[in-house]
């Protein structure tokens, strides 16, 4: 056991820090408001025109496909065969190991080995994302090929973010995207073992390409449900929440009451029960 | 004249001897006892940030076209109260700031409400005659999570909508009068426009003002009862050992109460707490994945997530399977928990009352109900983040699903079994719950260190001191005085035990030769009473060898 100090140590230290610190805690805080207030004024600024990460481009097209290059054909084709074939046939028809890739179109095999989830990691768990086993120019040489070998599908969605407009992505994202992906995208668990990943790491083109082509248990959202328009909406949301306005401090992973709750009753209990043990008598 | 405000109002009210009594009252120090007090705390930054978001916020579901500053919800169609709440946050000087200081308050305050529960339920301080005050901190327990779930609704968000959506399932789900409960309290169909107004009047109106009536309650019969105490030499039931309301315990909870205020608005500028604008406005024909209630109320969401879907059907009505989880589990549970001091008394035919507390280890029985019941509603806790669990490790939210039906009914019973097997174990140690006994140290002349055991009368005025910091002392005549009127008052013997200034003398140096006979009892420094003494001595003087305070000992 310790002996107490004398009473001043024990009463003036405690009262001294904690009205330091709250007066630390506010004068940070009212600059951080101060700030998000600054965010929000200048970013209202051009909010009429619902402009989120640059204007150049508006007016164009919200999506062009890409044009791919027939001369990548045959380099695709040698790829297809060293990395593909053994599960989805030498011509992309589909064995009993994989399905027939013909008329997919480019989106769907971008989409896929692009994120790296192609070639599988395991094929008894939903594909996981992982580092590209290709160089971009490899990839779309893949793309060239197998999208070369019948006609059908959507091809590589390029999204013109100036065209689209971040509010409506909002009400558009929460209404078709949200119920799996969570409302702030990161992402959870949904039955039996499958998942709805989070969109953190997904880019432009995968985003929407992903919409369009409806990958694993995801629905396809084609353009008689989503138009080009709206699907660039959503692509521009997706990306704003990448990166969203995190005033207030820390994010805490943006997965909600939980994380929140840990943090109240570990950090904020537990340093208070600790301030307590600290300043009140202890062995008797 | 030298005529004084006070003496007015002491001419008028005769508040000069309640506040002498007062001041003098002795509360007993120990951290344990504090946790209630970040409760309260927490409770009055509450109703501070409360009454600052009351400036701002806009009760109303009519809707408006926002057109504020968070460009992402541009021109979408939200609640009144939603666009306050979003206006409140970004352009409101300090708006945010206050609102997540209020929502981290929120869950700092029922943690705090649930520790203090527990310090009370462990070492026994709600038998006789706490068993009211037992009662009136349930109610508070009760209302403190009610409360917290109608803050938690009130911006209209798409969490806390979906939030209100299941509050309403739970209504209707009572049977025969459910249905016409969840009209009444919704004025119609859900969702109608009529709940957020209403759960605003009962949030700001009429349950802080319950709980602040309950909280007078609560500290007057724990003021007229005095507190409970450890037991420890010099205590009795008949006794209150611990320092006087000023200074020092004054002085303590309000630096404690400085503290709890740093803690929280450091959460509320550092820790991003319910971003609604992420959320979007609450429209009932969307919904977001992973969506939990605030903590405190995690046990009944996971209660909901494990209990399996059985519907009975008999004389006509259906119970519908969300009633056991979500009604009948915590009316069982807040039932169990007022009913707990009779259900004990039941068992221990202890009728006695109890002012010294118990150790956990005292009462195996008691402890192993505790911790079995605790832990079954930590299962359920647990059990309210089934799916970030299965996301975070990768694995089937069906086979945590499982596990956790599994494990609720499994662990609270393996729980209570240790717990009753270590309580055992750790009352039949040697020498557990006996004080531990004073060496004094001495110092010859020469250099030599020699110690021995001291004399009992030496080691409970040591062992009394220690335990406040204090140098051993009698009491000072003052306090002698203050001390017998009490005594006069209340008919009890030895109501004061004075501890007084603080030195920690076990280490005393012998300037020449060692009394004859010399326990050394006698060479631990006795102040004069009356002599010295300031704001930060208050409870006797200083010693002259104040300098040689070796700080740590025993």
């Amino acid at each position: 056991m310790k002996f107490r100090k004398k009473l001043g140590g024990r009463v003036v230290v405690p009262v001294a820090l904690g009205v330091a610190a709250s007066v630390g805690g506010m004068a940070l805080f009212s600059q951080g408001a101060a700030a998000a207030t600054t965010t929000g004024s200048s970013s209202s600024s051009s909010t009429n025109s619902v402009t989120y990460g640059g204007t150049n481009g508006a007016g164009k097209a919200p999506i062009t496909y890409m044009k791919l290059d027939p001369s990548t054909i045959a380099l695709g084709k040698t790829l297809f065969v060293e990395n593909c074939s053994s599960c989805h046939g030498d011509t992309a028809s589909g064995t009993s190991r994989a399905p027939n890739l013909q008329g997919l179109g480019a989106a769907t095999i971008d989409f896929w080995i692009s994120t790296g989830r192609m070639p599988l990691a395991d094929p008894t768990v939903q594909a996981t994302v992982k580092p590209s086993r290709f160089t971009r120019s490899q990839e779309l040489a893949i793309d060239a090929y197998v999208s070369s070998l019948a006609p059908g599908g959507p091809g590589i969605p390029q999204v013109n973010l100036g065209a689209a407009s971040l509010s409506a992505g909002e009400g558009l994202f929460s209404t078709n995207c949200a119920a799996c992906h969570t409302i702030t995208g990161v992402g959870d668990a949904l039955a039996g073992g499958v998942y709805a990943p989070s969109l953190y790491p997904a880019t432009t083109t995968q985003i929407a390409e992903a919409v369009k082509t409806g990958p694993g248990n995801m629905p396809r959202f084609g353009t008689g449900n989503l138009s080009n328009q709206q699907v660039a909406d959503i692509v521009k949301y997706v990306k704003y929440l990448q990166h969203p306005n995190n005033a207030g401090g820390i994010g805490l992973g943006h997965v909600g009451p939980v994380a929140e709750g840990f943090v109240g009753i570990l950090i904020g209990l537990g340093s208070l029960m600790i301030a307590g043990y600290w300043i009140g008598g202890r062995a008797h | 004249m030298n005529y004084k405000p006070i003496d007015f109002l002491d001419e008028r009210l005769g508040t000069a001897k309640f506040t002498r009594k007062s001041l003098n009252k002795i509360f007993p120090d120990h951290w344990s006892f504090m946790l209630g007090e970040i409760a309260m705390y927490s409770f009055f930054i509450l109703l501070g940030t409360g009454v600052f978001l009351t400036l701002f916020f806009v009760p109303s579901s009519a809707t408006t076209v926002y057109h504020g500053s968070y460009a992402p919800m541009d021109g979408h169609v939200v609640s009144q109260a939603y666009a306050s709440t979003l206006n409140l946050s970004f352009n409101v000087r300090a708006g945010l700031v206050m609102r997540q200081m209020h929502h981290w308050a929120a869950n700092v305050f029922v943690a705090a409400i649930v520790v203090h529960l527990l310090r009370v339920f462990f070492t026994g301080a709600f038998r006789k005659p706490r068993e009211i005050n037992w009662l009136v901190g349930s109610l508070l327990l009760m209302m403190a999570i009610l409360e917290g779930f109608l803050g938690y609704s009130l911006p209209d968000d798409l969490i806390s909508g979906t939030g209100i959506r299941i509050a309403y399932s739970i209504t209707l789900s009572i049977p025969v009068v459910g249905s016409y409960l969840a009209s009444f309290l919704f004025g119609g169909q859900f969702p109608g426009d009529k709940i957020i107004p209403r759960f605003y009047t009962i949030h700001i109106l009429l349950i802080p003002a319950l709980m602040a009536g309950l909280l007078g309650a609560h500290l007057a019969i724990m003021w007229h009862q005095k507190h409970t105490q450890y037991k420890g030499r010099g205590r009795t039931e008949k006794n209150v050992v611990g320092v006087a309301m000023w200074p020092a315990y004054a002085m303590q909870a309000g630096g404690f109460f400085f503290l709890t205020a740093a803690v929280l608005a450091a959460l509320g500028g550092l820790v991003q707490i319910n971003p609604i604008w992420m959320y979007g406005p609450y429209i009932p024909y969307k919904v977001s994945y992973a969506v939990q209630p605030d903590w405190y109320m995690g046990w009944l969401d996971g209660a909901m997530r494990l209990f399996p879907s059985w519907e009975i059907t008999g004389f006509g009505h259906m119970i519908p399977t969300i009633f056991f989880p979500a009604v009948l589990l915590p009316g069982i549970t807040f039932g169990l928990l007022m009913a707990w001091p009779w259900i004990e008394r039941k068992f221990t035919k202890d009728f006695g009352v109890h002012h010294l507390l118990e150790n956990p280890r005292d009462n195996p029985w008691r402890t192993s109900v505790g911790v079995g019941v605790m832990a079954f509603y930590m299962v359920l806790f647990f059990a309210s983040s089934t799916d970030v669990l299965a996301n975070t490790f990768n694995v089937s939210l069906n086979f945590v699903l499982w596990t956790f039906r599994v494990l609720v009914l499994v662990i609270p019973p393996i729980a209570a079994f240790v717990a009753y097997q270590l309580a055992k174990e750790a009352r039949s140690a040697p020498l557990a719950g006996m004080p531990r006994k004073a060496m004094v140290v001495f110092r010859s002349k020469e250099g030599e260190y020699t110690a021995e055991e001291s004399d009992p009368r030496l080691e409970l005025e040591l062992k009394r001191n220690a335990i406040h910091g204090a140098e051993p002392k009698v009491l000072p005549e003052e306090a002698r005085i203050h001390g017998e009127k009490e005594l006069a008052e209340t008919g009890e013997e030895e109501k004061f035990v004075f501890s007084v200034s603080s030195v920690s003398a076990v280490v005393t140096e012998e300037i020449g030769e060692r009394p004859s006979g010399g326990s050394g009892v006698y060479q631990v420094p006795r102040g004069a009473p009356g002599a010295g003494g300031g704001l930060f001595s208050p409870r006797g003087p200083r010693s002259a060898r104040d300098g040689m305070d070796s700080g740590d000992g025993e």
